[in-house]
């Protein structure tokens, strides 16, 4: 076990260069062929969340959610699902799609779902003024405690990163497996605290813990806190967070360890 | 290590799974529910340094999975392979290269796969652009590439590379004539300068004109190994009697 953990970190460490240097070229990959590049996505983006906030707006007047006024509210929460949905619909297949690399050049493959992340990370990050636009619209924006979006994007990127190990593994090696993430990830976000807001379920203890079983659910609030509550994390959960990020990526490693010799073999 | 490549009781397995999901059972108990293929069975095989070995045999026999075993694309079920030195592999030419970028583009992000800096390409650019001869399609999207154009910029990129082991899977059909030309000359050219070469090839023609040895893989194991001659008659023989049946 430690083995395949100290494997991938050697991998990381002695590939850090590619991981940057692909992940600054993969960046517009999709777009590639586009006029507008990357700024389609930023309408995607935009597009998705005008409808969420019409809907909202539409269903439940211009009113508040959990004290917060509702596009705030939408804003927060949507912007950092957008990247962790991308992530989970383009990171799983990450090392499925390198597989014409993989089984004709030697190439360090648990760093290619790293490759994917950061190559999204970077390229949605402008998204993120977007939060502060309509922070900054609201009278939110003194409110921004900028250690708590730092802390929390850390704690995204981590979970991401450790989540991926796994899920990019299987999915390269299962197409059942594939499909039953994929109609996971659709249910997902209806899940968790982004369109609605849970302080009405608070009364009902069990289903309000079982909704924070979800690690993304601390990042969800977690951006809450960080651009208009301003509460530092809950101890327990926070400890809850790390240890399951933590066990997802010793599995991660030991999944990947274990599989590096036969994925050009079974994919 | 005196040879270039050292291949020690090399035994390899191909795992196929009757279903999808029992991948997971062996993952976590190393439970095998499924079959279990023998590719190449307890290979032991020296390549020197200046040797161009032609490896021969029927499809399937394991040419490849030894090709791509010696290129550490995959990995043995049990046995050693020691390798000296780069080694540039052409086994599946167009393999990395992304159809959106233009190829002077796609040399850096190849390279970049394969472990080249910048500033390696940059040395060998413009010999590749004069070994290539692709002209104005150079700078266009391989999208716009014949299949031949852009196997001929694989092929440039991986002998350029500087290999000191040179793996070549069945590759000179590609590209014209002339490029053929081309193309038999640099890997002369290479294994004149003291790198080994590792060719398999179902031309009798070629292999008499390029390799000082020949592999006969019959079935996952070495059925001769020595004189290009020999083996060739050899081979041809088995075919033969197999061909009558």
């Amino acid at each position: 076990m430690l083995e395949a953990v100290k494997y991938v970190f050697k991998e990381h460490f002695d590939n850090r260069g590619l991981i940057l240097k692909m992940a600054i070229v993969n960046m517009n990959k999709q777009t590639l062929r586009t006029s507008l590049g990357v700024l389609w996505l930023y309408l995607h983006d935009f597009v998705y969340f005008f409808v969420f906030v019409l809907f909202r707006v539409l269903m439940a007047g211009s009113g508040q959610i959990d004290g917060m006024h509702n596009v705030v509210y939408l804003v927060t929460g949507l912007i950092p699902w957008f990247y962790i949905n991308e992530v989970l619909n383009v990171g799983s297949a990450s090392i499925k799609s390198y597989r014409g690399i993989i089984q004709s050049i030697k190439f360090p493959i648990t760093v290619i779902p790293s490759i994917e992340i950061t190559a999204i990370f970077f390229k949605r990050m402008p998204t993120y003024i977007f939060i502060f636009v309509v922070c900054y619209i609201y009278g939110y924006l003194w409110d921004f405690n900028i250690f708590l979006f730092l802390y929390y994007t850390l704690c995204m990127l981590m979970l991401i990163y450790a989540l991926m190990l796994v899920i990019s593994a299987f999915v390269a090696v299962s197409s059942d497996f594939q499909q039953l993430f994929l109609v996971t990830i659709r249910v997902l976000m209806y899940t968790m605290p982004i369109v609605w807001g849970y302080k009405h379920i608070v009364g009902i203890p069990t289903l309000n813990y079982i909704i924070h079983l979800n690690p993304m659910v601390y990042i969800i609030n977690g951006y809450r806190d960080a651009f208009v509550v301003g509460d530092i994390p809950n101890l327990i959960y926070s400890a809850y967070f790390w240890l399951f990020v933590m066990a997802l990526f010793v599995l991660g490693s030991f999944v990947q360890y274990k599989l590096r010799r036969y994925y050009s073999d079974l994919m | 290590m005196a040879n270039s490549i050292e291949v020690r009781n090399l035994t390899k397995k191909f795992y196929i799974f009757e279903k999808d999901y029992y991948i997971f059972k062996w993952l976590f108990t190393k439970q095998l529910k499924g079959i279990e293929k023998v590719a190449l069975d307890n290979i032991t095989l020296d390549v020197g340094s200046s040797e161009m070995v032609g490896v021969i045999g029927k499809n399937g026999a394991g040419k490849s999975t030894l090709m791509k075993l010696v290129a550490g694309i995959t990995f043995p079920t049990s046995g050693t392979i020691e390798t000296k030195g780069r080694i540039g592999s052409l086994i599946n030419l167009s393999a990395g290269f992304n159809p959106d970028f233009t190829g002077r583009k796609n040399l850096y992000y190849k390279g970049m796969l394969m472990g080249m800096s910048r500033e390696d390409i940059d040395d060998i650019m413009d010999d590749i652009i004069d070994f290539v001869d692709l002209g104005d399609y150079f700078d266009l999207p391989i999208r716009m590439y014949s299949s031949g154009m852009s196997a001929r910029l694989g092929f440039a990129l991986a002998v350029f590379s500087a290999p000191d082991i040179l793996i070549v899977d069945e590759v000179f059909s590609v590209g014209d004539k002339n490029f053929q030309t081309k193309s038999k000359a640099k890997t002369t050219e290479l294994f004149h300068a003291g790198k080994s070469v590792l060719f398999s090839s179902h031309s009798d023609k070629l292999i008499r004109e390029f390799c000082n040895r020949v592999i006969y893989i019959k079935d996952g194991k070495i059925a001769f190994n020595g004189d290009v001659e020999d083996g060739l008659a050899m081979y041809n023989e088995d075919v033969e009697r197999q061909g009558k049946k």
